[in-house]
């Protein structure tokens, strides 16, 4: 009765919003025309909604402020927002107030066809049912690659997937297809008495079973390539890649006497080659002059470009820079032990903060210290004096800037024996006054990343029992990680935060990142959590049922979800020659991750109270 | 408006509908004097838009008309309707304006056709449009035309309330100011870029519904109805 063109303008509105953009054409012009056209003027102040008539609100233009029933602001929502959808997922009595900001032309979306869409489209019902309870994870296009690969590209075994699916010969070649659909994969081994036989490809099924109209229920022998090519788990990838190329093929069986042990293909080799950190690591190991280190360490910013371009988990690019990192940190160390002579006593070199975390990004400074066996003596002090100060003088040089708080080896004050260390600690523990807690954000997070971990662990432990189960201490450190709070959420070109305010950016570390380590961190320490890193203490706190699962889980991903925009961010500053920074405009954010985000923030919002809650048992 | 008005009205359409002797539009006529109950309170409207060859309707022919339905003050989108008609030779230069071509209009419906359909739609509802007179004249002409006779139409102009509203405000009207795009800016509502009979029947009917709006609950729509 109608096309498309018709009602063009509320096709095109809706079309351009998540989550209607995933739904097909039918679907789309179906759900236009569903819709009923109000407007709410706003001389009539209130917008009351009915609960016998649930309908998702959807702002064409206009404004509206939503508050809970203790008149505390929950959101304010601009064009392409949405409210109403809360009762309409729990069936719930409305206890929300909608107060119209501006004039508003609104269009309604009756339960039915809402609840119709839930059920046909899961991104939309994953979309709405930011109830917190459904994983933030599944919404997001992460792009999870796994990075296992990088651990080594040199021969294939790291590259192949192990226990290949197969299939007898003499299986029917439905029962191969449907073998292939259940794993999801793209070819499959045909084995005659455990030795390879054949292989089948998608290409294969297409091209001699489909298109020749065969009948499926033949034994699979009959369309199998026979004696397809075989390469061994030490061949290199170098070799195997040249073997594809010549005989244009996409899939290697892997084989030992015959036996099949895994099946290499096209892209598991694509994707490995997204690992030149493996490549820049090895050059940075093989330098033997500072000069060397810094002209290979240009080449970092440029591995941070790829890594933010391959889409790689933010959690996973974290650990590759920490990682070069940590290399580059060593090797300076060795070069100047080499220049200056060997240490007269045992030492850690320490690393704090982004670095200990394992979660370095685009624009990392230094955050480092020494940890000295013992009370050095003026000699040995001034040996290490000279140490810290070139190895600190290199890292600025590689590009990772002296540490504007001058939290760094070179600075005596953090050159300390390990009983100078701990009673500095038990000095922050004791008495946490607001410098102790800063120092604490910092400090609490450390790794060792050169020198004897027996060292290093004493004063781990040393700390780790200090704060164990410290109430006061653990109350003082609560109350500190809360006078920083996430957004509200987002409204036309500002952020809003949560009195109401509006600015005009974000910063995705301080006001999200941050936080998260915040609360990561007190868990850990409150538990005498060794591990330092933000997802793996929130994994272990799962594990031991610190935190439940359901929390635990939408905490790492939100984590993870602000990570992942914090890099992509920086990876569009790069591109856009602006100088990197964790200030995020949100005009740059597409409709769904506007959304996503605002649900991460949620997320950490709620993990925040529920910090209070147990460690300062107040509301 | 006064009781004394309400039954003249009443009176009027009566008198009509005994003259009619065509049955759809006897039975639009009747419907339109059950709207004219003095505490009718929830009256339905029907945004309505005619696309022309031109502003004669003597001489003009109409070729598309689009309606929305109105319902408890929201725009029924599931019940909005278009239809292209057949015309007598070419729509010349008018294309320019409407967008719409000769061949376009060569699976349309006959003018008779469309206006038993049309009358069909409106029935028991006010239509609401913009520079209404102008459409209703057409729609006249051409009953008149194909059916020796014409209802009285109930009709509210949208441009008739934006004027009274206008000039509660300003001293003069400035050239171009009660348009329709015009209109619907000062109420905040959406610029649509595409032009069509069903595109502007919703933007009149936004802005009818941003007009009830501002002008608050204690406002009687009755009053701005009018008969032709």
């Amino acid at each position: 009765m109608m096309d498309e063109t018709e009602i063009l303008p509320v096709v095109q509105f809706i079309k351009a919003l998540a989550p209607f953009d995933r739904l097909s054409e039918a679907d789309l012009l179906q759900t236009c025309q569903s819709l009923t056209v109000g407007y709410y003027s706003k001389s009539l102040g209130e917008l009351l909604l009915d609960h016998d008539n649930l309908q998702l609100y959807i702002v064409r233009t206009g404004a509206f402020e939503v508050k809970g029933s203790q008149g505390e602001l929950i959101d304010r929502l601009g064009e392409g927002d949405y409210f109403g959808f809360p009762s309409l997922l729990s069936g719930d009595e409305i206890s929300n107030q909608v107060i119209i900001l501006e004039d508003s032309l609104v269009y309604h979306l009756s339960a039915s066809t809402f609840d119709s869409l839930r059920q046909r489209y899961k991104e939309f019902d994953q979309f709405f049912n930011r109830a917190y309870a459904k994983r933030m994870r599944q919404l997001s296009s992460f792009g999870a690659v796994a990075n296992e690969a990088l651990a080594s590209t040199s021969h294939i075994h790291h590259l192949m997937s192990p226990q290949p699916v197969s299939i007898n010969i003499n299986e029917p070649i439905q029962r191969a297809a449907q073998i292939m659909q259940q794993h999801n994969v793209s070819s499959i081994l045909v084995i005659d008495n455990q030795k390879l036989s054949g292989i089948i490809t998608d290409k294969d099924l297409r091209n001699r079973v489909l298109a020749q109209g065969i009948d499926v229920e033949l034994p699979v022998h009959k369309v199998m390539t026979g004696q397809p090519m075989t390469i061994s788990a030490d061949t290199l990838v170098f070799d195997a890649m040249l073997a594809m190329s010549e005989k244009d093929i996409h899939h290697l069986a892997v084989v030992n006497d015959g036996i099949p042990i895994g099946v290499l293909t096209s892209s598991d080799i694509l994707r490995a080659q997204s690992s030149e950190p493996q490549l820049l690591i090895n050059q940075l190991n093989r330098q033997t002059t500072v000069a060397g280190l810094i002209q290979v360490s240009h080449q970092i910013p440029q591995l941070f470009q790829h890594l933010v371009h391959a889409d790689h988990r933010a959690h996973d690019v974290g650990r590759i820079l920490t990682s070069v990192t940590d290399v580059l940190t060593r090797r300076l160390i060795e070069i100047n032990q080499q220049l200056l002579g060997a240490a007269p006593i045992a030492f850690c070199w320490l690393a704090f903060g982004s670095q200990a975390r394992q979660d370095q990004m685009g624009c990392s400074d230094q955050d480092n210290g020494l940890l000295l066996a013992c009370e050095p003596n003026e000699a040995e002090a001034a040996y290490f004096a000279n140490l810290t100060k070139a190895v600190c003088k290199g890292l600025n040089e590689c590009g990772y800037v002296f540490c504007p708080g001058n939290i760094m080896a070179q600075n005596p004050k953090w050159r300390l024996s390990l009983e100078k260390w701990q009673q500095c600690f038990h000095s922050w523990v004791k008495a946490p006054e607001p410098l102790a807690l800063m120092h604490a954000s910092i400090f609490f997070d450390m790794r060792c990343i050169y020198g004897p971990q027996t060292l290093f662990s004493q004063l781990q432990q040393h700390v780790l029992t200090a704060t164990k189960n410290n109430d006061i201490f653990l109350a003082a450190m609560t109350n500190n990680a809360l006078t920083e709070s996430t957004p509200l959420g987002f409204f036309r070109k500002f952020v809003v935060e949560r009195d109401g305010s509006e600015v005009k950016g974000i910063d995705l570390k301080h006001k999200g990142s941050a936080l998260v380590n915040d609360i990561a961190r007190i868990y850990a320490l409150s538990v005498g959590l060794e591990e330092v890193n933000t997802a793996k203490r929130i994994q272990a706190l799962i594990e031991t049922k610190i935190l439940n699962p359901k929390d635990g889980s939408n905490l790492a991903d939100a984590h993870e979800f602000i990570a992942h925009l914090r890099l992509s961010n920086q990876g569009y500053q790069a591109q856009h020659g602006v100088s990197m920074s964790n200030f995020l405009i949100p005009q740059h954010l597409s409709s769904l991750i506007r959304h996503q985000l605002r649900a991460a923030f949620h997320v950490v919002h709620d993990a925040q109270s529920g910090l209070k809650l147990q460690f300062t048992r107040s509301f | 408006m006064s009781r004394v008005k309400q039954l003249w009205r009443k009176h009027r359409l009566t008198k009509q509908l005994q003259r009619l002797s065509q049955p759809v539009l006897q039975n639009y006529q009747k419907l339109s004097c059950d709207l004219m109950q003095p505490n009718h309170c929830a009256i339905p409207f029907v945004a309505l838009d005619l696309e022309m060859t031109g502003l004669n309707p003597k001489t003009d022919q109409i070729i598309s008309i689009g309606i929305v339905p109105i319902n408890l003050d929201k725009l029924q989108l599931a019940q909005a309707q278009h239809k292209k008609l057949q015309i007598k030779g070419s729509v010349g230069d008018s294309a320019i304006i409407h967008g719409i071509v000769d061949h376009q209009l060569e699976q349309g419906v006959d003018t008779r056709t469309a206006l038993l359909w049309l009358l069909t739609q409106l029935a028991g509802k006010v239509i609401v449009a913009h520079h209404g007179h102008l459409d209703i004249q057409f729609l006249k002409t051409q009953l008149n035309y194909h059916f020796g006779e014409s209802v009285i139409f109930c009709y509210i102009d949208t441009l008739t309330i934006e004027r009274e509203r206008w000039l509660r405000q300003h001293d003069m009207i400035y050239e171009g100011c009660l348009r329709l795009g015009a209109s619907r800016h000062r109420y905040h509502l959406p610029v649509y870029g595409a032009h069509s009979a069903l595109i502007d029947a919703l933007a009149c009917g936004e802005l009818f519904l941003a007009q009830r709006s501002a002008m608050g609950n204690g406002v009687n729509i009755q009053q701005w109805i009018e008969l032709k």
